[in-house]
């Protein structure tokens, strides 16, 4: 349990306490410090773990493990776990270029200024395709993958701005950062997670720290 | 001794009997990590959340704590 987590369970665990004492004894609110006791415990206390558990739960749904916990993601999940560097996942995975606890979130939001609400909307239509409708098979992506996630880490980094591959035509890199050439589907970048390919796939075991 | 609750006391023990409804749903929510949690946490947890202190604040309100009319 994180300290965040430990912190919203003792405001829980208060507020229930509070609130079970005014529930039997509901006779001391008609006092002047009962009142304000009620205040705080049904209002103030209420609101504080409410709000800090949207907050927990949010942060969460962030996690590499909270998106493998779909059946369904289970095979992406093993994706990033191939040993071959042209998976493109699997390489950002193993090799640290994004955090691996939120591996998926990482490159899976949109980097605008609704990205993290837009993409938690989204999650919630997956939960409802998931229990009461068809989740696609194979599950495909809303729309191309945006050059802008991709940017949002390389843009500026000398490996992608002096690549031999990126300098060789001049317009690429200006195309590349206008999303008008497509990283994952141009050619260049298009092994992703390619779960079709993971019955004949090595896979990385991690060595223990 | 009146022993009888009063109505503001009935309904500050509703609103009190949903908020810790409400707060032991979050309390489990918190230790599945599954997005069902979430939004079990998001529509059970937050319903019951929300009508314990819709309850409570309708007490505050209830013509019974009005001042007698003089």
């Amino acid at each position: 349990m994180t300290g965040n987590t430990t912190i919203l369970v003792a405001v829980i665990l208060f507020s229930i306490v509070l609130i079970a004492w005014l529930v039997l004894r509901p006779s001391i609110t008609a006092t002047r410090g009962g009142k304000m006791l009620a205040f705080v415990a049904l209002l103030i206390f209420p609101a504080l773990a409410g709000g800090m558990g949207v907050n927990r739960h949010i942060e969460r749904s962030k996690s590499t493990n909270f998106c493998r916990s779909c059946h369904v993601m289970e095979d992406y999940g093993k994706s990033l776990r191939v040993d071959d560097r042209s998976f493109v996942p699997a390489t950002h995975f193993q090799y640290n270029l994004v955090p691996r606890d939120q591996a998926c979130y990482t490159c899976h939001t949109d980097y605008t200024m609704y990205g993290d609400f837009n993409s938690k909307l989204r999650g919630l239509k997956h939960v409802y395709a998931y229990y009461l409708g068809k989740p696609s098979q194979p599950i495909k992506l809303y729309r191309p993958y945006n050059n802008r996630e991709c940017l949002h880490c390389h843009l500026g980094a000398r490996s992608f701005e002096e690549s031999e591959a990126h300098t060789k035509d001049p317009q690429a890199l200006s195309r590349m950062k206008l999303n008008q050439l497509n990283c994952s589907t141009s050619g260049c970048h298009n092994i992703n997670h390619n779960v079709g390919q993971l019955k004949d796939a090595t896979f990385w075991k991690e060595q223990a720290k | 001794m009146n022993t009888h609750p009063t109505k503001i006391e009935r309904r500050i023990r509703l609103a009190g009997i949903l908020l810790i409804a409400g707060l032991l749903v979050e309390l489990v929510t918190l230790r599945w990590s599954h997005p069902t949690a979430f939004l079990f946490f998001l529509l059970l947890g937050g319903l019951l959340m929300a009508l314990g202190i819709g309850v409570y604040l309708l007490s505050l309100v209830s013509a019974e704590n009005k001042p007698p009319a003089e």
